[in-house]
């Protein structure tokens, strides 16, 4: 009963703050929206017994993720995100179609069973079980995984850092 | 009457007895010992600050209306009515929301995090940590990492300059002293093997304290300690010589004070994750306190022992912002990322090294 309740305050909140984060024209106002999804879905995961992910979304998703984007906001121009121009979003028929295609195609092979899948019984230590599948069962995946972040990161740098200057001691005309 | 309660208590179901005993434990632990220690850290600031640099402080307040002075230890109680009777001034060009929203979100973290803290063995038969999650150290850490939402939205609610300056250069310094203090820890857990905070102390009270095992953990967890909870030597986000008062410029009257309160909260709550980690908790290696309580008394002295080194460690705190002056921006940052981030890594390698040269050997 009082399960049935907190699961839909919290989609609710959830489904809001989602809705909010792509409608907002204040960047800033968009990332709180932002946050607001992350905590909620942080609170779905603790209902579901998985306490190391609901953990993990907090430290990572509304901890640093959030702050991060507040942060690259803040250091442009449009320090106070009032910035009113946006981009044409004409892909709302797409976004729609897949909304309601991703669902029917989950729920599709319980359907063609014939009886809904009974969710395993949740385990006492997740933390415990979930680094002993990615040591030991996920390696590769893992490694590419970090691999490809790295890879991103240096990207990132090279594009931030911009074309090669002039060396130093030239720059200054005399 | 310890019959009469006893009774009482065995004839509520399991559930009844939880949530009754939580909802004890949640308001004597903080109205009765965190609110009470924050205020009077705020009193030992300020007089162990006079004592470093040769002034008195305050040391006149004493009970109301009667003429005794106890060492000025009535001062919460003046700055309390001071702070609620000042005008709460809201200047015309905020954003109103945020900056109603930015004190709360500053006090409430700090207060979230003492909830996993294991702050006592046993009081009877209740265990003395309000919620004893699996993932302990996570939740601190995720709860931590909220902090700085205060300060940013205080920094952007303002919507002036220094106060938005102070906003962005704390999230910068937190993000990056999250990270060496995330990875400081790791060392430990290898060592316990368990997230649970209640286990660190366990494996705490079998041996050494941890700060002798790992007293480099500890170094790098002390220094991300100061960055988290904006203290001097690294209170950039407040530098009053050059942002005016940083986030807080423009809060007056009860809102500037949570922000204050929310400090001393979070030094509360990290001094008390320090003691958990690295100086055994509860635990006391003399006269039996390294095992869990078997009376009322030995279960109140266990308490008594972990806000005495919370205390301790407080102090600490107090006294290095009175002896250093403010990092430069830059320092801070070359500090964070190129000295503690390596360190902590190095220190993750060697344990791990250590500890699996230990399984080979055995």
């Amino acid at each position: 009963m009082i399960e049935g309740v907190a699961f839909y305050i919290l989609s609710t909140v959830a489904v809001l703050g989602a809705l909010l984060a792509v409608s907002r024209r204040n960047l800033v106002h968009g990332v709180f929206a932002l946050l607001l999804f992350f905590a909620a879905l942080s609170g779905l995961f603790v209902m579901l017994m998985a306490d190391y992910v609901a953990a993990v979304q907090v430290l990572v998703y509304v901890g640093a993720v959030g702050i991060l984007q507040l942060f690259a906001i803040m250091l442009t121009e449009h320090v106070t995100g009032d910035d009113l121009r946006r981009l044409g979003a004409r892909g709302w028929f797409w976004g729609l179609m897949l909304a309601v295609a991703l669902p029917v195609v989950l729920l599709l092979p319980p359907l063609l069973n014939g009886e809904p899948p009974v969710p395993p019984a949740a385990p006492q230590s997740t933390a415990r079980q979930l680094g002993s599948q990615l040591m030991e069962h996920y390696v590769v995946p893992l490694e590419v995984l970090a691999l490809l972040l790295t890879g991103a990161l240096i990207g990132a740098v090279a594009v931030a850092h911009g074309p090669e200057k002039d060396p130093p001691g030239k720059d200054r005309p005399a | 009457m310890i019959d009469w309660i006893n009774n009482a208590i065995a004839g509520l179901s399991a559930q009844e007895q939880f949530a009754l005993f939580g909802l004890l434990k949640i308001l004597v632990a903080v109205f009765a010992i965190v609110l009470p220690l924050v205020a009077y850290s705020v009193v030992a600031e300020r007089r162990i600050s006079a004592w470093i640099q040769d002034r008195v402080g305050p040391n006149r307040v004493g009970i109301p209306f009667t003429n005794v002075r106890v060492w000025g230890l009535g001062q919460p109680l003046a700055d309390g009515v001071k702070v609620l009777l000042k005008e709460d001034f809201t200047p015309a060009h905020v954003r109103t929301a945020y900056f109603w929203l930015a004190p709360m979100v500053a006090m409430v973290p700090a207060l979230l995090t003492l909830a996993v803290i294991p702050f006592g063995s046993v009081l009877g038969a209740q265990p003395m940590v309000m919620a004893d999650l699996n993932v302990g150290i996570l939740y601190t850490f995720g709860i931590t990492s909220l902090s700085v939402y205060g300060i940013v939205l205080a920094g952007y609610a303002s919507n002036s300059k220094y106060p938005l300056l102070g906003g962005i250069r704390a999230s910068a310094q937190m993000i990056s002293y999250e990270i060496a203090m995330g990875l400081s820890v790791i060392p430990v857990f290898l060592l316990v093997g368990d997230l649970n905070l209640g286990q660190v102390i366990a494996y705490q009270a079998g041996g050494a304290w941890l700060v002798f095992k790992q007293p480099l953990a500890f170094a790098i967890f002390l220094i991300a300690a100061f960055a988290e909870t904006n203290r001097l030597p690294f209170d950039m986000a407040e530098s009053e010589s050059e942002l005016v008062g940083g986030y807080h410029t423009e809060y007056s009257s009860m809102k500037f004070a949570l922000f204050f309160l929310g400090e001393y909260a979070a030094m509360v709550a990290v001094s008390a994750m320090m003691v958990v980690l690295f100086f055994g908790g509860w635990t006391l290696p003399v006269a039996g306190l390294n095992q869990p309580a078997t009376s009322l008394g030995v279960g109140v002295l266990q308490i008594a022992v972990f806000l005495a080194k919370v205390i301790v460690l407080m102090a600490v705190f107090i006294w290095v912002r009175w002896m250093l002056p403010r990092f430069r921006y830059d320092q801070l940052m070359q500090l964070g990322w190129k000295r503690l981030v390596p360190l902590a890594l190095a220190n993750i390698v060697a344990t791990a090294a250590v500890l699996f040269w230990q399984s080979t050997k055995s």
